[in-house]
C-alpha cells in the first residue's frame, strides 16, 4: 500500500520497515523518521514499546496511536488524576493499550488517588512493574489498590511516606510473586511489616529497606527469604551485628548487600555477614563504622568474585588495598569517598591488580596526587568513571594520562580541582566518549578551556561549571555548536555570561536542566531568545538574576510549557510577578517556587 | 380461694388417679394440699437450674457414704418405712405430733427443727433436681437422665437417713409411738412438698395434719402459679416409680457403683486426675441456663446466690435468723473429706461431654455454664458500639466493651485485633486474608471525585460506572451492612467515608460500609 505514494517504498517491505526502525535509537532520530511519511509513522506506531509523556494533553491521542506499549512513563507528567485515567480508559479504543502494557511509571504522580489506580491497575492486567516512587501522599489505600496486581513482579515505591505496614500487607498478599520491591523511606513500616513480607512474598530476589525503622528482627525473617540475592538497607538506624548475624547464616542466594550508613553496624558484624556468604558480589558499608578492621580484611580475602566495594567515609590502611589487589581481581568498582589514609601508595598498589576497574570515587581523597592518577590512567584502560572532587594536588598532567589511556571515559568529576586549567582540558582531547564532566569552582578554567570540551567531547550530556568565573559568552557559543546533545548545564555564578551567552544556549536544543542562578547580566531579552528555543527546558533556576523583569517571566510561561521545577527571586521586579506565575501555575501545577 | 379452687381442679386428676386407694375423707382438705403440691411444682419449674444444689447435695451424700456405709441397707429399708408409716398411720398421727411436739421442751426443739430444715432443704433441692431432671426426660430423653435419677434419689435416701437418725435421737424420752412419729411427721411436712412428684400417695396424708405445712400453705397460697398440664402429668408418672422405693434404694446403690466406674474410665484420658478421685456430675441444659438457681420456698423468689437466699429468709420469720439458718449449708459437712467433683456438659459429642473419647471436665459450675453458653448457646448479646460482636455470656460482652472501639485492627475476614502484630499474625497464617484499612485518610479521593465530576461532566455517567464498578464484587456484601445501619448514622466513622467505600478500595472492609448504591449519593446530599 505504500507503493501508493513514492516509488521507494515499493522496495521497503513493511517488515523491513520495522527492522531499519529498530535500529534507530535516539530519541530524536525516530522523531525525523516518524515525519517522513505516514507509513513510516504507522510502523513507529506500531512498533513502539515504550512512551514517556510529558503532556498528560496528549496522552489520549499517543495511547490511540500507540496499541502496543509495553512501557509506559508517566513520571514527567506528574499532573495525571483519577479522571483522566478514568478518561483514558474509557476513550481509547477499549484501553487496548492497557492489555499489553507491563511497565508502568507513576512516579511523581502525586495527583493520582487510589481510586484512579484502582482503575489503572485493574484494566492493565498484565502489569509486571509498577514504580510508584516519590509518590508522597501515597498510603495504604493507594498500596491496596495496586495489590491488585497479582502479576507483579517489581514494584518500587520509594517516599510513599503514607503507606505502612498495612499497606505493605495489603501488596504481599496481592502480589505474592513479587521479585523486586523497594521500600525506601517508606517510613511508617515495621518489623512486622517486613516480617510478613518475608512469610508471603518467597520469590523476592531485591529488597530495599533503607531508611525504615526496621531492627534486627526484620533481618531475622528476611534472612529466610531463600532467593534473596540484593539486598539494601541503607540507613537503619536500629539494625545491629545481631541482625547481620541473622544474614549470615540466611539468604543463601544473597550477592549485593547494601549497609551504608547503618550506625549500630560494626565491623565484627560486616565480617561475620563476609563469613556467611563467600559469593558476595557487591558490598557497601559506607559510613558504618570508623575504621577498617583487620577482620574485615581477613574476611575479604575470601571475596573472589566480588565487583563492587564502597567503604566511603572509612578510615582505611594500604593493608587493605594490597589485600583488595591480590584477592579481587574482578573488581569493576570502589568508592573511598572521604575516606581518611588513602594515599598515592595505596592506590597505586589496589590498581596494580585490580585492572578491571571501571569506576573509581576518590572524592575529598586529598592526599591524592598524579602519581596515582596516573598508575589508574595505565592499569585500568576500561575506566569508565572516575570522581576526584577536591583533589587539589591533580594537576593536568593527571589528564593528560586519562586523554592518553582511558579512552572510554564517560564520567568525570574534577569539581574543586585547582590544579586544573585550560591546557589540562585540552589533554583529554582522545576522550571522546565523555557524557558527564564536572569542573565547578575550576576557578583556572576559561573560555579556551570550553573551546577545547566543545571540540572533543561531542556526546556530553551533563556539564557543570559552577562558579566558573572565568568563562564568558565565547565559551558558551562554542559549547552550543560543538555539545549539541547537552543536556544539563549549570552555569550559576559564572557571572560574566551576558544575553549573548544565553541567546547561543538557545541552540542546545535538548537542553532540560538549566542553572542560571546569579547571572545578574542577563536580562529578559536573554532568557526570551533562550526559552523560545530550548522547548525541553523541565527545571530552570533563574535565582538572583535580577536584570530578568516580566517579559522574561512571560515568554518563559508562554514558551517553556514543560517547565516543572523552577527557582526564582529577588528580581527587581516582583510587580506582575504573580501574574506570571500565575500563568505557570495553569500549565505546571507542581512548579517548586523558590523566593 | 379462686385460684386455689382452680388449681385444685387441675391438681386433682394427678392425685386421685394415682391415689386412688386414699380415704375420701381428706377430699376436704386436699385442695389446699394440691395447691401447696402444685406450688411446688411451679417453683421447680422456675428454678429448673440448680448450680448450687449440685454443691449441697454432695455433702450428705458423702456423709452417708462414709459414715453409714452399713446403716445404708437399713435405712434403704428405714426409708420406705416412713412411708409405710405414713400411709398405716395416716391422719390418727398428725394430730397426735402437732400436741406433743407443743408440750416438748421448746427451745431445743426449735433447734432440732431448724436443724431438720437445713436437712429438708436439701431434700427439697434434691427434688427440684429431680423435677428438672423430669422435665428434660419429658422433653425425649435416654439413659443418662435415668443414671442421673438414680444417683439423685441415692443421695435422697442418705438425706432421708439422716433425718430419721437425727430426729430419732433428738427426742430419747418420747414414747416409741411418738418418737417415731414426729420425726415421721416432720419428715413428712418437709419431705413431701418437694417429694411431690415422687410420692404423692403419702404426702396428702402428711401434709393434712403437719402444722408446718400449713403456713406454707398459706403463706404462697394465693401466689400459687398456675398449674400446668406438665406437671400433672409428670407427677403420675413418678407416682408409679415412687411407690416402691424400698426396693429402689438398694437397686440404685448398685447402680450408681456402675456409673462411677464408667465415669472413672472417661476421667482416665481426659484428666490428670487419678481415677476415683473425682465425682462427675452432669447438670442439664435448662438448669444450666435458669437465670436463677435458688427460690424461696415461701414467697418464689429467685436468687442467684444461696447467700443471697438465705438472708431474704429472715424476713419470713425468727426461725430463719437463728445462726444455723443462716448459716453456710454444707458447713458441716466440710469435716469430711472432699470428693473432687467435676463436671460434665449435656451436650452430646462435645468434648466437655463424659461421653467423650477425650473428655476434659469442667471445675465448677459456673465453668458449666460460661463453657456451655459459650459453645452450645446463640450469642445474644450484641456490642450496641460496633454491632458486629455477639456473645452469649453477658460478662463477655462486658469485657469486651470495655475494648469495643480499641480494636481497631481489622483483618478483609471481619475478625478483629487489639494488637497490630496479632492481626499481622493472622494474616501470615491465613491464605488471602489482608488487612482492612481503618476509614480515616479520606479526603484526598473525595476531592479528587469532584474534581473528575465537574472536569467532566459529559462522560460523568461512564466515570462513575466505571469507578464504582469494580467495587461490584464486594458490593452484595456491603448493601446489606448498609441497610442495617441506615438508620443509625451515628454509629458510622464519619459521612466521609462514603467516598472511599465508593472508590471501592475496600470490598473486605468488614464494618458498616457505603456501597456504589444510589443510596450512598443520597447520603451524600443529606447534611
Amino acid at each position: 500500500m505504500s507503493t501508493r505514494y513514492t516509488p521507494i517504498l515499493s522496495l521497503l517491505t513493511e517488515d523491513l520497515l520495522i527492522q531499519v526502525n529498530e535500529k534507530l535509537v535516539q530519541d530524536s532520530d525516530r522523531k525525523k523518521w516518524r515525519l517522513i511519511c505516514k507509513e513510516f509513522h504507522r510502523v513507529d506506531s506500531l512498533t513502539r514499546k515504550t512512551l514517556r509523556v510529558l503532556h498528560v494533553e496528549f496522552l489520549l491521542t499517543l495511547l490511540k496511536n500507540y496499541t502496543n506499549l509495553h512501557t509506559l512513563d508517566l513520571s514527567v507528567c506528574p499532573r495525571i488524576e483519577d479522571g483522566t485515567i478514568s478518561l483514558l480508559l474509557h476513550h481509547v479504543d477499549h484501553s487496548i493499550w492497557a492489555r499489553n502494557l507491563k511497565c508502568l511509571n507513576l512516579s511523581r504522580a502525586n495527583g493520582l488517588k487510589f481510586a484512579g489506580l484502582e482503575m489503572l491497575v485493574g484494566a492493565c492486567k498484565g502489569l509486571e512493574s509498577v514504580d510508584v516512587s516519590y509518590c508522597c501522599g501515597f498510603g495504604d489505600r493507594e498500596a491496596a489498590a495496586i495489590s491488585g496486581c497479582e502479576g507483579l513482579r517489581e514494584l518500587r515505591m520509594d517516599k510513599c511516606l503514607g503507606v505502612g505496614d498495612v499497606g505493605l500487607a495489603k501488596i504481599v498478599v496481592g502480589c505474592g510473586r513479587l521479585e523486586r520491591l523497594s521500600l525506601k523511606w517508606c517510613m511508617e513500616i515495621s518489623d512486622l511489616g517486613v516480617e510478613l513480607l518475608c512469610k508471603k512474598c518467597l520469590e523476592l530476589k531485591f529488597l530495599d529497606v533503607s531508611y525504615l525503622k526496621v531492627t534486627s528482627e526484620s533481618l531475622r525473617s528476611i534472612a529466610s527469604l531463600p532467593k534473596l540475592e540484593d539486598l539494601a538497607m541503607v540507613g537503619c538506624p536500629y539494625v545491629n551485628d545481631v541482625g547481620l548475624q541473622f544474614l549470615e547464616i540466611g539468604c543463601p542466594s544473597l550477592q549485593k548487600i547494601d549497609v551504608a550508613r547503618c550506625d549500630c553496624v560494626s565491623s565484627s558484624g560486616l565480617s561475620s555477614l563476609i563469613g556467611g556468604h563467600s559469593g558476595l558480589l557487591h558490598i557497601d558499608a559506607g559510613h558504618c563504622f570508623s575504621e577498617v578492621s583487620p577482620t574485615i580484611v581477613k574476611c575479604i580475602q575470601k571475596l573472589k568474585n566480588l565487583n563492587t566495594i564502597i567503604i566511603d567515609g572509612i578510615r582505611v590502611s594500604d593493608t587493605i588495598f594490597q589485600t583488595i589487589s591480590s584477592t579481587c581481581n574482578s573488581l569493576i568498582e570502589i568508592g573511598l569517598s572521604k575516606c581518611e589514609g588513602v594515599t598515592n601508595m595505596g592506590i597505586i598498589k589496589l590498581v596494580s591488580g585490580c585492572v578491571n576497574l571501571k569506576i573509581i570515587n576518590l572524592t575529598c581523597c586529598r592526599s591524592i596526587a598524579n602519581a596515582a592518577i596516573c598508575a589508574i590512567a595505565n592499569s585500568c584502560r576500561n575506566l569508565l568513571c572516575l570522581k576526584l572532587e577536591s583533589c587539589n594536588m591533580i594537576t593536568g598532567k593527571s589528564l593528560e594520562q586519562l586523554g592518553l589511556h582511558c579512552l572510554l571515559l564517560e564520567v568525570l568529576d574534577l569539581t574543586d580541582c585547582c590544579g586544573i586549567n585550560d591546557r589540562g582540558l585540552e589533554r583529554l582531547y582522545r576522550c571522546s566518549r565523555i557524557l558527564c564532566l564536572k569542573l565547578g569552582l575550576c576557578t583556572n578554567i576559561s573560555d579556551k578551556g570550553l573551546f577545547y570540551i566543545a571540540s572533543s567531547c561531542p556526546e556530553l550530556q551533563d556539564l557543570d561549571l559552577y562558579r566558573c568565573q572565568n568563562i564568558g559568552d565565547d565559551g558558551l557559543a562554542a559549547l552550543s555548536s560543538g555539545c549539541k546533545k547537552l543536556r544539563k548545564l549549570n552555569l550559576s555564578y559564572c557571572v560574566e555570561v551576558t544575553d549573548k551567552g544565553s541567546k547561543s544556549l538557545g541552540y542546545l536544543e535538548e537542553l532540560s536542566d538549566l542553572e542560571l542562578r546569579g547571572l545578574d547580566k542577563i536580562t529578559s531579552v536573554g532568557l526570551t531568545a533562550l526559552v523560545t528555543r530550548c522547548k525541553r527546558l523541565i527545571y530552570l533556576d533563574l535565582k538572583h538574576c535580577e536584570k530578568i523583569d516580566d517579559s522574561g517571566f512571560q515568554a518563559l510561561a508562554y514558551y517553556s510549557r514543560n517547565l516543572r521545577q523552577g527557582g526564582w527571586g529577588n528580581q527587581d521586579t516582583a510587580m506582575n510577578k504573580n501574574e506570571c506565575i500565575a500563568i505557570f501555575y495553569g500549565d505546571t501545577r507542581y512548579l517548586n517556587e523558590t523566593e | 380461694m379462686e385460684p386455689n379452687d382452680r388449681l385444685s381442679l387441675d391438681a386433682w386428676a394427678n392425685p386421685s388417679s394415682s391415689c386412688n386407694g386414699l380415704p375420701r375423707k381428706m377430699s376436704l382438705e386436699n385442695p389446699s394440699f394440691t395447691n401447696f403440691n402444685l406450688q411446688q411444682q411451679e417453683q421447680k419449674w422456675d428454678d429448673t437450674s440448680i448450680l448450687n444444689y449440685g454443691i449441697r447435695i454432695e455433702p450428705p451424700f458423702l456423709e452417708f457414704n462414709q459414715a453409714s456405709e452399713s446403716e445404708y441397707l437399713l435405712s434403704s429399708t428405714c426409708n420406705n418405712q416412713p412411708k409405710v408409716l405414713d400411709q398405716e398411720d395416716g391422719l390418727n398421727n398428725e394430730a397426735l405430733q402437732t400436741s406433743k411436739s407443743l408440750d416438748w421442751d421448746p427451745r431445743t426443739m426449735l433447734n432440732n427443727l431448724s436443724f431438720l430444715e437445713q436437712k429438708i432443704h436439701h431434700l427439697q433441692d434434691l427434688v427440684h433436681l429431680i423435677v428438672g431432671r423430669k422435665g428434660q426426660a419429658l422433653g425425649g430423653h435416654d439413659q443418662l437422665v435415668t443414671q442421673q435419677q438414680q444417683l439423685i434419689t441415692a443421695d435422697l435416701t442418705s438425706i432421708i437417713v439422716q433425718l430419721i437418725s437425727t430426729a430419732g435421737s433428738l427426742l430419747p424420752s418420747v414414747k416409741h409411738k411418738l418418737s417415731t412419729g414426729p420425726p415421721n411427721g416432720q419428715l413428712g411436712e418437709f419431705l413431701f412438698p418437694p417429694l411431690a412428684g415422687m410420692n404423692c400417695v403419702p404426702q396428702p396424708q402428711h401434709g393434712s395434719g403437719s402444722k408446718a405445712v400449713q403456713p406454707l400453705q398459706h403463706g404462697s397460697g394465693s401466689k400459687a402459679v398456675q398449674p400446668q398440664c406438665v406437671t400433672g402429668s409428670k407427677v403420675s408418672d413418678q407416682c408409679n416409680q415412687m411407690d416402691v422405693t424400698g426396693s429402689f434404694g438398694t437397686e440404685q446403690n448398685l447402680s450408681i457403683e456402675e456409673h462411677e466406674m464408667k465415669e472413672e474410665e472417661d476421667a482416665d484420658e481426659g484428666e490428670n486426675l487419678p481415677p476415683g478421685s473425682y465425682d462427675i456430675l452432669q447438670l442439664e441444659k435448662e438448669e444450666i441456663l435458669a437465670p436463677h438457681t435458688h427460690f424461696c420456698t415461701i414467697c418464689g423468689k429467685g436468687f442467684k446466690r444461696d447467700a443471697n437466699l438465705r438472708m431474704h429468709m429472715r424476713g419470713h420469720g425468727d426461725e430463719y435468723k437463728t445462726p444455723a439458718a443462716l448459716a453456710k449449708p454444707n458447713k458441716e459437712s466440710s469435716l469430711e473429706p472432699v470428693i473432687i467433683k467435676r463436671y460434665s456438659c449435656p451436650f452430646a459429642g462435645c468434648k466437655r461431654n463424659k461421653d467423650h473419647k477425650k473428655f476434659q471436665p469442667l471445675k465448677t459450675i459456673l465453668c458449666v455454664k460460661n463453657h456451655y453458653k459459650r459453645t452450645h448457646c446463640d450469642k445474644s448479646y450484641i456490642c450496641s458500639r460496633c454491632n458486629t460482636k455477639k456473645f452469649s455470656v453477658m460478662a463477655d460482652l462486658k469485657t469486651h466493651e470495655k475494648h469495643c472501639g480499641k480494636d481497631k485492627w481489622l483483618c478483609s475476614c471481619g475478625t478483629t485485633f487489639s494488637r497490630k502484630d496479632k492481626l499481622f499474625g493472622h494474616i501470615a497464617l491465613f491464605q488471602g486474608h489482608t488487612p482492612a484499612i481503618p476509614l480515616e485518610e479520606t479526603k484526598g479521593p473525595s476531592l479528587s471525585c469532584d474534581k473528575m465530576d465537574g472536569n467532566e461532566a459529559s462522560n460523568k455517567s461512564g466515570n462513575i460506572n466505571f469507578s464504582f464498578g469494580s467495587n461490584a464484587g464486594g458490593g452484595a456484601q456491603n448493601i446489606i451492612e448498609v441497610k442495617e445501619d441506615a438508620d443509625d448514622p451515628a454509629s458510622y466513622f464519619s459521612p466521609l467515608s462514603f467516598d472511599t467505600c465508593n472508590f471501592g478500595g475496600f470490598h473486605e472492609f468488614p464494618r458498616p460500609t457505603f456501597d456504589d448504591s444510589e443510596s450512598s449519593f443520597s447520603f451524600l446530599e443529606a447534611p
